[in-house]
């Protein structure tokens, strides 16, 4: 059972679906819920993920039922084949997808079955009641529904080609920018891609999804499910793995997925090193004053298992940063708390992080404060400084209270607005040194 | 003093735990398409408060609008009572609510609420246990003056008791714990959020404080004498989530003009000005649809007299706000002084946005006393041609700003959000300027037409100073359209060809009950 949590940087299994939606071109999700569900968490993404959008049919243009207390004693199933209809008539679309939220849920209206009378009209349905979990419960749920209600089942796979789970649009801040990289770099290996939400990205196109030999899972809390729901029903398997940041995280993840696919070492080790050249060619740019100006920082990563380590990994191997303490805010079960700590094996720097699991946002100054010796007034001090905090808008407390500078990396992100950037691959990697080294420099 | 219809109400709710939604306590139209004088009638006789719609997009939740106005008040803990959907927005406001308190002067204060994050082991055995924890944990951790619960649909629905937990718990906090009820589902008029934030206040925030008496002979005495004065002279202007610094200080100055003593509040305020909230001459709204249930039952409850009438922008409505409030204490003359000094001043600086902006189009869409008003401004102020308003609910508070209008042909849509019919309706009339509420305005962009926000917490709309900074940005809206035109050619709208040129009014449909 679930505690409660301080300042959580997760919306509910709603908001999840309907930010996975949003992601989806030309999809047009209809809620079966309260009024104000749908745009409330609609805002919720647009002002906490970068800026992000309303996407095609999203915010206040959001179809919904808008059920009311008289729904909740009598249903609502009625109201929903009326806003359905309305709304197959009111917005154009490629796919209609309805999702549930909890009134709706709780007094056992069957938006499945509604929706199963609109099917030969593109219309599919997901159970994302609010309390079943978070924002990653909600795309576990639609793209479960679309696997096995959109992809196509196919015989014929082609060996090189991927789908790619676990990078929920919106809770990943960079989604677009990310997925595009991994397309980019799968492609350097001769791989193909099937991102469901990277640029170019249609209905049509998802269908033949089923194509695909192998499902890569990016997240260690999300996407396995449809994953493995597509395996059961196509065949195709999948493995996890992580998003990769940078060059250490990137060559290790171009090794993985060739050797999943059965591609030429050879290939691999081409691509990485004439990527690994280009990260550095740019990176050389600023060896001069990072050594002049001391940017060696001690970093405090504070983010959700999706990107934590990733980002630790980033600047401890690759920028060189001391990774002092990394506080993961998702994992509450213990047995999951020491698989994912083994992740951090991985660093190279001589000091190596203390890996912390917390969810209450206010604890993590105390996490710290308990990681290093205290001021006690002595006429000496080794201080926890020049500090890094790298996580997210919540945490601008955090990084005022220790001094630190503080680059939102993760969801939720409200202090910067994000279009096409991207800290996935070596060019993420630029992008990200380039962010947190631009802070840095930011007041002259 | 007031307008007829605010005279009419009665209050008296405060000992039940929860108010009474506004569907019941005063009938709202929350669907219609027509003109605004029919509109007005079938209000008064009942028939607009029974249409809903066929095809319906998603508006606001009376949760966030009750979180937003509790959780703006200094040192104070939110828990949410519910999954974690409701109010996730916060996620992205921390940054807002530090600005607009840095630009108010008040103290820097790192927000701070908590989840219950329910899940389906909750939805079955309750979650008043999660809740208990999250409220000793804000006081533990952050020792807030109140801990405020705003419960969400799935506690209402299952029958949480969060006012047994208050009691359980009241002797045992220093913070004052307020449960705030404010189920999404319980109303489709967004605004019984604002009912359902100052029930809670009011029950548990609005306590006087007790007068030490000296022992020094006479002190307390001349001490009561100079309150007394002052309280004659106080009159509190209550502020709305919409509204900005520059706002609050333009109509504080306007009432200062006149020897009175204008005290802002309640958002943003501290627990000790609310405590405090009883000492005033009179209390003065500047939006009916945010705050009548609050200055009702201060006036039930302290025999304060009450103001709610228009709202303060544009040149008369203004003018009217000061001539009542003035009226009240007798000061008519001084009144016309200022109103004189402040109109000439502000008719010749309008001059060259009226050059600008006469004739053309207009529409106004958003909240109903503040697009009436703001419509006002545009037509008979700035020479603009008004083709039409959206309001998002009408009730019977705005019929005499209605009437002001002398517009009984215009069209009138009632709909909160609903953009695909409003983006018709804009299409069609094919204004040259669009005023309107968040979340709809990108809409309008799509379409291509210029439009500038009808409200922002950090600029100036209200008053003579905010007459003129609307007309300028109005004016500056039209300076160059090339962002709208792009957007309009590369950003599509997802409305179908068959929806948009069908009449909107088909998607309106009678209902038997409320709803």
């Amino acid at each position: 059972m679930g505690t409660f949590i301080e300042r959580p940087k997760f919306s509910c299994a709603l908001g999840g679906a309907l930010t996975t939606l949003t992601g989806l071109n030309r999809v047009v999700p209809i809620v079966h819920a309260a009024g104000g569900c749908a745009n409330s968490l609609s805002v919720t993404y647009n002002g906490a993920a970068g800026y992000r959008g309303v996407g095609y049919c999203g915010g206040s243009m959001l179809p919904t039922t808008n059920i009311a207390e008289n729904n909740v004693v009598f249903g609502g199933e009625d109201r929903l084949e009326e806003q359905i209809e309305n709304t197959l008539f009111a917005i154009d679309g490629d796919l209609y997808v309805v999702v549930t939220g909890c009134q709706v849920e709780i007094i056992g209206d069957d938006a499945r079955s509604i929706a199963r009378r609109f099917a030969d009209r593109n219309v599919i349905a997901a159970c994302t009641p609010g309390f079943i979990g978070n924002t990653l419960k909600g795309y576990d749920a639609v793209m479960t529904s679309i696997v096995e209600n959109v992809i196509e089942p196919s015989r014929a796979k082609n060996p090189k080609e991927v789908n790619i789970f676990g990078v929920v649009p919106g809770h990943d801040v960079f989604y677009r920018g990310n997925l595009d990289e991994i397309a980019r770099l799968l492609g350097l290996i001769g791989a193909r891609a099937n991102t469901f939400f990277g640029t170019g990205n249609s209905v049509a196109q998802i269908r033949e999804y089923g194509k695909a030999a192998l499902s890569v899972v990016l997240a260690p809390k999300t996407g396995a499910r449809p994953a493995q729901r597509l395996q059961e029903l196509n065949g195709a398997p999948y493995i996890l793995s992580e998003l990769p940041i940078g060059p250490s995280g990137t060559a290790a993840f171009l090794r993985q997925i060739g050797s999943a696919l059965g591609i030429d070492g050879k290939l691999v080790e081409s691509a990485i090193a004439s990527e690994n050249a280009y990260y550095y060619d740019f990176f050389g740019r600023v060896v001069d004053m990072y050594a002049d100006l001391d940017w060696q920082r001690y970093a405090i990563t504070s983010a959700d298992s999706y990107c934590a380590h990733a980002l630790t990994k980033f600047v401890a191997n690759d920028l060189g940063w001391i990774p002092h303490l990394t506080s993961i805010n998702d994992i509450e079960s213990e047995a999951e708390q020491i698989e994912y700590a083994k992740r951090f094996d991985d660093i190279t720097s001589e000091c190596k992080p203390t890996v912390v699991f917390e969810q209450n946002a206010g604890q993590i100054i105390k996490h710290v404060r308990a990681s290093w010796e205290l001021n006690r007034n002595g006429k000496y001090y080794d201080a926890l400084a020049p500090a890094y905090v790298i996580g997210s808008s919540i945490d601008a407390g955090l990084a005022e209270k220790l001094g630190a500078s503080l680059l939102t990396a993760a969801f939720p992100v409200s202090n910067r607005v994000v279009m096409n950037k991207g800290y996935a691959g070596f060019r993420g990697g630029l992008t990200l040194a380039e962010d947190l080294l631009s802070q840095i420099v930011s007041n002259r | 003093m007031s307008t007829k219809y605010a005279q009419e109400l009665s209050y008296g709710f405060t000992r039940q735990v929860a108010p009474p939604v506004r569907e019941t306590r005063i009938g709202v139209c929350s669907a219609y398409c027509g003109e605004c004088s029919k509109l007005v009638e079938d209000i008064q006789s009942g028939c607009a408060q029974l249409q809903s719609r066929k095809f319906a997009q998603s508006g606001g939740c009376q949760l966030m609008l009750a979180v937003g106005i509790v959780s703006s008040l200094t040192n104070v803990v939110i828990v949410v009572h519910s999954p974690l959907g409701c109010c996730s927005g916060f996620v992205g406001t921390g940054g807002v609510r530090k600005t607009t308190r840095a630009t108010r002067g008040k103290r820097s204060e790192e927000f701070v609420w908590l989840h219950t994050n329910m899940d389906e082991q909750d939805v079955v055995h309750g979650g008043v246990d999660k809740l208990r924890e999250a409220v000793l944990y804000a006081e533990r951790e952050y020792h807030p003056d109140a801990i405020i619960i705003a419960n969400g649909c799935v506690p209402g629905i299952i029958g949480d008791d969060i006012d047994s937990l208050a009691t359980e718990l009241g002797g045992r906090l220093s913070a004052k714990l307020v449960p705030v009820h404010c189920e999404g589902f319980k109303s489709k008029y967004v605004a019984s959020g604002y009912d359902s934030a100052y029930h809670g206040v009011l029950r548990h925030l609005v306590e006087p404080t007790v007068k030490e008496r000296s022992a020094i002979p006479d002190v307390s005495e001349q001490r009561d004498f100079a309150d007394r004065y002052r309280i004659s002279k106080t009159v509190n202007i209550f502020n709305v989530g919409s509204n900005s610094n520059g706002d609050e200080i333009e109509l504080s100055r306007i009432l200062s003009s006149l020897g009175l003593i204008p005290r802002v509040l309640p958002l943003n305020a501290t627990l000790d000005d609310l405590a405090h909230i009883g000492e005033a001459a009179l209390n003065v709204s500047i939006c009916a649809t945010h705050d009548d249930y609050l200055l009702g039952h201060l006036r039930e409850r302290f025999g304060t007299p009450y103001i709610i009438d228009t709202l303060p922008i544009g040149i008369r409505s203004t003018n009217r706000w000061v001539r009542q409030i003035a009226a009240h204490f007798g000061l008519q003359k001084d009144a016309e002084r200022v109103i004189a000094l402040e109109n000439e001043a502000l008719g010749a600086a309008l001059e060259p946005f009226r050059k600008a902006l006469a004739g053309k189009k207009v529409y106004v869409g958003g909240g109903e006393t503040r697009i009436l008003t703001t419509a006002a401004f545009f037509k008979d102020d700035l020479g603009m041609e008004l083709v039409g308003v959206k309001a998002h609910n009408v009730d019977r508070f705005v019929e005499e700003i209605a009437e002001e209008l002398h517009s009984p042909e215009l069209e009138i849509t009632v709909a909160a959000g609903q953009p695909a019919e409003e983006v018709a309706v804009v299409r069609r009339l094919k204004p040259d300027l669009y005023c309107g509420h968040a979340g709809a305005n990108g809409w309008i962009s799509r379409l291509g037409v210029p439009n500038l926000p009808l409200f922002g917490m950090l600029l100036n709309y209200m008053g003579y100073a905010g007459a003129y900074e609307l007309a300028r940005k109005a004016a500056k809206a039209i300076k160059n359209t090339n962002f709208v035109k792009n957007v309009s050619a590369n950003v599509g709208l997802p409305l179908s060809k068959a929806w948009l040129e069908r009449d909107t009014r088909l998607n309106i449909k009678e209902t038997e009950q409320i709803i």
